[in-house]
């Protein structure tokens, strides 16, 4: 019977415990828009709180993970551009060194599956630690960052605010930094207005997403405008690159020059565009994709000329514009964190 | 008869001094080199004739779990660990508490399951940080083996094998089944000699991604485990 007791009373305790540990965190609710699809973001396994959303925040903008503390992540994903590098085809990182491919806009990644334009990566949490180590981004390595970000009193008080206490761990440390990225979300274009009823698009918007649908849709699928597969486009490959994409993951021939379909949503402020940033210009885009046609190695999709006007052309590139989302842009909770 | 249940007392007490001494059953790895300890950094020579030095071999072993004789199974939760030689600690893994039953076989997996590959940033044993990760295509590497040989015309004459893949048809996890007839201990040899007494060094001295040779080298990483 005592022993009972004893058992209650310490159960008592500990449950005290977990219950006011809990309090102690503020819990965030990720929204998912009306008729969008479910996120494929695993948010169980990482609940979102305020305090690792702005310990996440913290460190994306801190180049403290990179070797000689000069690049962050924010270097080469600006908000105001769509978290990527504008106007840098490819982008650069540690002592100005230069990578192979254009930096993917960070935009509703809660609903990617994979990652990277070779989509090598398979889980958000275990993206950073590719441009950490990698030797022309940050060239740092991941004990490196844990053991400078422990040595931190800021970072032990950041921490200790997301986690209880003031452990420095590489797990904590990415989980933190997916609850920053997994919340970029851009929900709030006028093609969203338009969808939610609250305006309507003018007649050439109109007359654009007409011609998107029949021409574009079916890989930058609404309202996501993006794909989880990966596909050829017809770019002929950079000979200095020799960027074979998909095929360098997977090792099948049918990925053979495939690259991952992103999303287009703020594609009016994402330039250049394309996995190696050769068009500066949607003009550009949409002339390639306008271009090509009878080829038996594009996809279904593609092997049929568009044959657009010049006007349908500016129509199409008029109605990729109300995809522009300024709420999210310049969204204070997303800005370089003030202390 | 009563010598018979005075045995069996007997037997039960000593049991009971022998939990009390030693309460966790623990499965126990060792590194060898044709029946002798491997030893880092110390020459070898391979059925092949390659003169062979290991600077660095590590492992996961995964999904422990003891079957007994008398079919009842005991699984391992969580159950992720990295032998790394450099770490003898890492080579002991006390997995359940000691019992008198007799234990029949011990199974496992040689990697890591897909499931655990792709289930984001994790810790302890699966910490990237342990230098098993591949970051350009996310997933771990189930097996390292890193060394010198003669034999191999590469630079400081390296051999790099970086075992993984958990992508079909490339999945490079192996299950294992280790038949035991014992109550105590599980020891468990891993033969580095029988790796290289079938790679060719002069032409397969370096596999770091997944694909075709890394499935045939992963086949013969489960030939090198037995048990003693």
């Amino acid at each position: 019977m005592k022993r009972a007791i004893l058992i209650l009373g310490f159960g008592g305790v500990v449950f005290g415990i977990l219950a006011f540990s809990k309090s102690y965190f503020t819990p965030l609710y990720f929204e998912v828009p009306k008729s969008w699809p479910q996120p494929e973001y695993d948010f169980k396994k990482n609940p979102l709180s305020e305090e690792k959303f702005q310990l996440g925040r913290h460190l994306f903008y801190d180049p403290i993970l990179s070797r000689d503390n000069s690049i962050s992540c924010s270097s080469c994903h600006a908000q105001a551009t769509g978290f990527t590098h504008v106007d840098h085809d490819l982008s650069h990182g540690i002592e100005g060194k230069k990578g192979t491919r254009n930096s993917l806009a960070l935009i509703n990644l809660a609903w990617n599956k994979d990652f990277h334009w070779d989509g090598g990566v398979n889980n958000l949490e275990v993206q950073p630690i590719n441009p950490i180590t990698n030797p022309v981004e940050m060239d740092e390595k991941l004990e490196h960052v844990v053991a400078k970000l422990q040595q931190s009193s800021k970072y032990r008080n950041l921490f200790a605010k997301a986690y209880g206490d003031e452990k420095v761990t590489s797990q904590r440390l990415l989980k933190a930094l997916a609850q920053f990225t997994v919340s970029l979300k851009s929900t709030n274009s006028k093609y969203d207005q338009v969808m939610r009823g609250e305006t309507s698009f003018d007649a050439q918007e109109q007359n654009g997403y007409v011609l998107f649908k029949k021409h574009c849709a079916s890989c930058h699928t609404e309202p996501l405008f993006n794909s989880d597969k990966f596909e050829r486009n017809g770019l002929a490959v950079d000979t200095a690159l020799n960027d074979l994409g998909r095929i360098k993951i997977t090792g099948r021939k049918e990925d053979h020059l495939r690259f991952k379909i992103p999303t287009l949503r703020n594609i009016q402020f994402t330039k250049p565009y394309m996995h190696d940033g050769r068009f500066k210009t949607l003009n550009e885009v949409i002339k390639h994709y306008n271009s090509l046609g009878h080829d038996k190695s594009l996809p279904k999709e593609l092997a049929k000329p568009m044959n657009l006007s010049d006007n349908e052309r500016v129509d199409m590139e008029v109605f990729l514009n109300t995809l522009t989302d300024k709420t999210f842009l310049f969204n204070p909770r997303f800005q370089f964190p003030r202390e | 008869m009563t010598k018979r249940k005075y045995t069996v007392l007997f037997l039960l007490f000593c049991f009971q001094l022998f939990a009390q001494s030693n309460d966790s059953l623990n499965v126990n790895f060792k590194v060898v080199f044709d029946r002798f300890p491997l030893e880092l950094n110390k020459r070898y020579v391979s059925t092949k004739k390659d003169t062979i030095t290991v600077t660095a071999f590590k492992c996961y072993v995964s999904d422990l779990e003891i079957q007994f004789a008398d079919k009842t199974v005991f699984k391992e939760k969580n159950s992720h660990h990295l032998l790394d030689l450099a770490n003898p600690s890492s080579l002991q893994i006390p997995i359940t508490k000691n019992s008198d039953k007799i234990i029949s076989k011990v199974t496992f997996n040689i990697g890591i399951d897909s499931t655990t590959n792709t289930s984001g940033a994790l810790g302890g044993d699966l910490d990237p940080i342990q230098g098993m990760y591949w970051a350009w295509q996310s997933g771990y590497v189930n097996m390292k083996i890193e060394g010198q040989s003669p034999s191999c015309k590469t630079r400081k004459n390296q051999f790099e094998f970086h075992l993984g893949g958990y992508l079909q048809p490339y999945n490079a996890m192996r299950k294992k089944v280790i038949n035991i007839n014992n109550k105590s201990d599980i020891s468990i040899s891993i033969d580095v000699s029988v790796f290289f007494a079938e790679v060719t060094l002069a032409t397969t001295n370096s596999v770091m991604i997944p694909g075709k040779i890394a499935m045939e080298l992963a086949d013969l990483s489960s030939k090198m485990f037995y048990s003693e």
